[in-house]
């Protein structure tokens, strides 16, 4: 068997250099919440770790309209941050909703965008509030929307060889009013069985480019389009709530797993996405 | 008199252990050259074993021994025993154990198991019990899918005559409750320890809840006293270098630092594997079954379909009760028939009613082996009852705690099983809890005692 | 094989690591420290957390390698000069242990809480322990026993 190999990325560039060295055998460790999981259970035995821990990536900056996250910056920190609150404060909520402290303490948020999963709860939070994402290798870099990021169950737009190396948020605009929910099998510590996030910026009362994020009842944590474009320049009604609600559920295109089932999830999601444009409408 | 204990708080025994992290668990008893066990278990729910290859398994560096049906003395363990150590033809679950290795680290077991080879011919399960009941459903077990309580398939509890008290009734409620298989999960997973000495003696660290009942079980499977075991089902086999004529001085059972059990820990699990592979290996060897073994395939609460028939009178009272259950036993007897027993015994709840017919089935279908949990069988009968009492108030229009009150055992009625019961409190809880929960009750209710009956 | 260097409860420790092994495997298997407990191996449980740099981490699935360098506290280092630590105290005098498999990851977890917040509310003593699962369910008289231990400690402080 080949040597296995750890190494201690010090800064992006160096991570990304070991990535171009080992190309596809080189996996990145950040908290190791969800690699570690694979590892312990034999799913995975990688053979070569680089750790993000040190690598400069843990970072909370305001760059002019942006709020910019280092990728490694575990969750405990960007819910904690002031500046997270002031400028999204639906990112620090939809984090305060993820796992446990302990899981929060480690657990990064770029980790949690690259493994993909459709149940990815700060995917949810960044998908409403209309971020981007900074990929870097050695080649360069690009920025990608976080709704172009996901592909499938499991998969991304990430090359083996590239990171991602910062989440890119649009600063709160104006009166803009959020509301998220997540309903998992208890209150804590669980993935979700479906959630739903929602930006919605108001003008004058009026819906102004308003974003309705779906998680875990698609392939990918999804936008509902439709169910948002209904609500453009409007005013929020029962009876335009309600077709919006409808809208986000055909969106949706869950499947049956331990967690619930398709039919409850598309249930689910008309009755928060109810709930929910309720509330920013009271 | 003071007392020292009586009416004081006493601490935990063991509290201040287990607050400084000193309290040593079957998995935290570590002896150096301890070889680690892996199972191999049962792809297929039902199926006929044609070949099982272990040669390469065993040839492995690293692995110190592996065991299959062969190896075990008598194959054959349980109150009643039917269910093997290790199969050695018919699979009657997913995930029953047909061999197990013994190999210096977890990776070499892993990879050994990964080795072994089966040829089995997959058969047509059985999940749903009322399926196992018909006639020509697939057979889990050769004797029939329906245990028997001596010359009948169910358990039968007999007090008066319900179809006389019916007759009485005012009303009839009749309604079907479905309680679900439910999980112990119970923090510390199923462990084991075995240690040989070189007089051919084990120290065997278990995570029991019955430490004497599975000394004599494994006494059995490892033939270590063969007068008192009968091995009725599978012939004994003692072709190899096994200990005879030897008794519980051979086996050094080390037990009560459990961590959790709540009824998954009444049947043994890992405690036999372990000693046949210490045994033969001569080496001391530790089972520490993962999360998803546990959940997988230990024991569990079995699943119940429970019919409740009640005839009331106006004034609230059961006049008759007539249930049948029936138990979702999964494939093995373990405890299970002694779960309905207890089921069938308290089923018609603390209430007195002088008419009850119980009939409590337990039925086994290819699922992974039920057993005890908290209350044996009796939990899902109160959910079943007491959700009946409800429904019986709106039926009546009464105040379900009426109902209650009215039909709660008095000192000196007795069970279903007439059984006299004189420690009764059962009103005198029920009028502190209305009043713990801000339930104004009429004093009606407030005066009733539990020493007569109004 | 790598070797890994950290601290213990205030030991310096060296041991061989290879590139799967979690930090509780090196605590039990290589250290024999045995108060975190393997009750999942999939991070859910929280009968393994210990302290790493003061934070609370669940060990199963924490790298070994990025422990390289740390200070890692488990409930064997909670006592100082032989005087237990009131949360220990109060976890035996208000019967927060039942089997006690949960309770040193339970101790560990109200302790990283009182670090940080000493004085918290029931609610957010809930939430600091919601990731830490009690089978034998005392849930209520855990969360006594973190109260009392904060209780007891601002008293000690005035
Ligand atoms: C008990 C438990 C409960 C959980 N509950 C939730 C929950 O409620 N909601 C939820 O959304 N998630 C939940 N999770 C999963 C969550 O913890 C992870 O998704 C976490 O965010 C992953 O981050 P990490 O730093 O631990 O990543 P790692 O495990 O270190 O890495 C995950 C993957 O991402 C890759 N990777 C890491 N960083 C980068 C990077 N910068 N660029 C490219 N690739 C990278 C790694 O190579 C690996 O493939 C839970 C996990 C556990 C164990
Ligand atoms: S053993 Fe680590 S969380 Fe369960
Ligand atoms: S005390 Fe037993 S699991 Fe908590």
């Amino acid at each position: 068997m080949a040597e296995r190999q750890f190494f201690k990325a010090t800064d992006p560039q160096e991570a990304c250099d070991l990535l171009a060295q080992y190309g596809g055998k080189a996996r990145l460790l950040a908290g190791g919440t969800d690699l570690m999981v694979a590892v312990n259970q034999r799913q995975l035995s990688p053979e070569v770790l680089v750790y993000l821990g040190d690598s400069g990536l843990n970072y909370i900056n305001s760059e002019s309209d942006n709020l910019v996250i280092g990728a490694a910056t575990p969750f405990t920190d960007i819910m904690g941050s002031n500046l997270v609150r002031e400028e999204a404060p639906l990112l620090a909520e939809v984090i305060s909703h993820i796992a446990s402290p302990a899981i929060r303490n480690v657990g990064t948020i770029g980790g949690n965008l690259a493994n993909g999963s459709p149940a990815a709860d700060s995917a949810t939070a960044l998908l409403a509030l209309g971020a981007s994402l900074k990929l870097v290798s050695k080649a360069g870099d690009r920025v990608v929307a976080v709704e172009e990021f996901f592909t499938g169950p499991g998969e991304t737009t990430l090359e083996p060889t590239e990171l991602i190396q910062e989440v890119i948020i649009p600063k709160k605009a104006g009166e803009a009013k959020w509301a998220y929910r997540k309903l998992g099998k208890r209150k804590a510590q669980t993935l979700s069985i479906v959630s739903v996030a929602i930006c919605c910026p108001l003008d004058g009362g009026q819906c102004q480019g308003t974003r309705i994020a779906l998680g875990a009842v698609a392939p990918t944590p999804i936008l509902a389009s439709e169910a948002s474009a209904l609500l453009e320049g409007k005013i929020l009604s029962e009876g335009l709530i309600d077709e919006s609600a409808k809208a986000a559920a055909d969106a949706s295109n869950p499947i049956d797993d331990v967690r619930g089932s398709a039919w409850y999830r598309r249930r689910a999601i008309e009755a928060l996405v109810r709930q929910l444009l309720a509330q920013i409408s009271a | 008199m003071t007392m020292k204990v009586v009416g004081q708080r006493v601490k935990r025994y063991d509290g201040m252990a287990h607050v400084t992290g000193e309290t040593r668990f079957v998995d935290d008893v570590i002896v150096p050259g301890t070889l680690t066990i892996k199972a191999f278990r049962s792809p297929v729910a039902k199926g006929n074993i044609k070949d099982l290859d272990t040669s390469a398994a065993e040839a492995m560096p690293g692995v110190a021994g592996v065991i299959t049906a062969e190896d075990v003395p008598c194959n054959a363990y349980g109150l009643v025993p039917d269910q093997p150590v290790l199969v050695e033809k018919a699979v009657r679950y997913k995930g029953e154990p047909i061999a197990a290795v013994a190999a210096v680290d977890e990776d070499t077991a892993v990879e050994a198991i990964n080795k072994i080879k089966l040829d089995i011919e997959e058969e047509k399960p059985v999940f749903d019990p009322l399926e196992a009941m018909k006639p020509d459903a697939p057979k889990v077990r050769p004797e029939g899918n329906v245990f028997m309580f001596g010359e009948r398939p169910f358990r039968q509890i007999i007090l008066g005559d319900v179809e006389e008290g019916f007759k009485k009734a005012d009303i009839i409620v009749e309604n079907e409750y479905l309680h679900p298989s439910l999980e112990h999960a119970q923090l510390e997973p199923q462990a084991s320890l075995a240690v040989p000495d070189a007089g051919g003696k084990l120290t065997i660290y278990t995570v029991s809840q019955a430490l004497y009942f599975h000394l004599g079980q494994l006494l059995g499977i490892l033939q270590m006293e063969p007068d008192k075991v009968q091995c009725k089902q599978w012939a004994p086999r003692t072709g190899s270098s096994w200990r005879h004529n030897a008794g519980f001085s051979d086996i050094n059972y080390v037990g009560g630092t459990v961590g959790g059990g709540f009824g998954a820990k009444n049947d043994i699990h890992a405690d036999h594997v372990t000693a046949l592979l210490a045994l033969k290996t001569g080496q001391p060897c530790k089972w520490r079954w993962t999360r998803e073994e546990d959940l997988l395939y230990s024991t569990f609460r079995g699943a119940w379909r429970m019919t409740i028939k009640d005839g009331i009178t106006k004034d609230g009272r059961i006049v008759a009760r007539q249930i049948k259950s029936i138990r979702d036993a999964g494939a093995y007897s373990t405890l299970n028939f002694y779960v309905v027993d207890k089921h069938s015994f308290l089923a018609a709840g603390p209430y007195f009613i002088e008419n009850v017919y119980v009939q409590g089935y337990c039925v086994y279908t290819n699922k992974p082996p039920a057993s005890s949990m908290r209350g044996f069988g009796i939990t899902p009968a109160t959910f079943a009852t007491e959700v009946q009492i409800d429904k019986i108030a709106t039926q009546l229009g009464m105040d379900p705690w009426e109902i209650r009150f009215v039909n709660a055992f008095r000192k000196g009625e007795h069970t279903a099983t007439r059984r006299v019961v004189n420690s009764v409190a059962l009103v005198e809880v029920m009028q502190k809890l209305a009043e713990k929960a801000g339930v104004d009750l009429p004093d009606k209710l407030m005066t009733m005692t539990s020493t007569e009956r109004g | 094989m790598y070797s890994l260097e950290f601290t213990v409860n205030g030991q310096l420790c060296q041991v061989a690591v290879d590139l799967k092994t979690t930090l509780l495997e090196v605590l039990r298997d290589k250290l024999f420290i045995t108060s975190p407990k393997v009750g999942c191996n999939t991070g859910d449980c929280g009968t393994c957390s210990v302290l790493m740099n003061g934070k609370l981490v669940r060990s199963c699935i924490t790298n070994a390698l990025s422990a390289q360098g740390k200070e890692v506290t488990t409930i064997e280092g909670l006592a100082e000069a032989g005087e237990l630590h009131p949360l220990q105290e109060a976890f035996h005098d208000n019967y927060g242990a039942q089997c006690g498999f949960c309770t040193p990851g339970m101790i560990l977890a109200s302790k990283a809480l009182l670090d940080e917040n000493p004085k918290p509310t029931r609610e957010e003593a809930k939430e600091a322990l919601s990731g830490n699962l009690c089978r034998c369910t005392g849930y209520g008289k855990i969360i006594d026993s973190v109260m009392a231990a904060a209780e007891q400690m601002a008293q000690a402080k005035s």
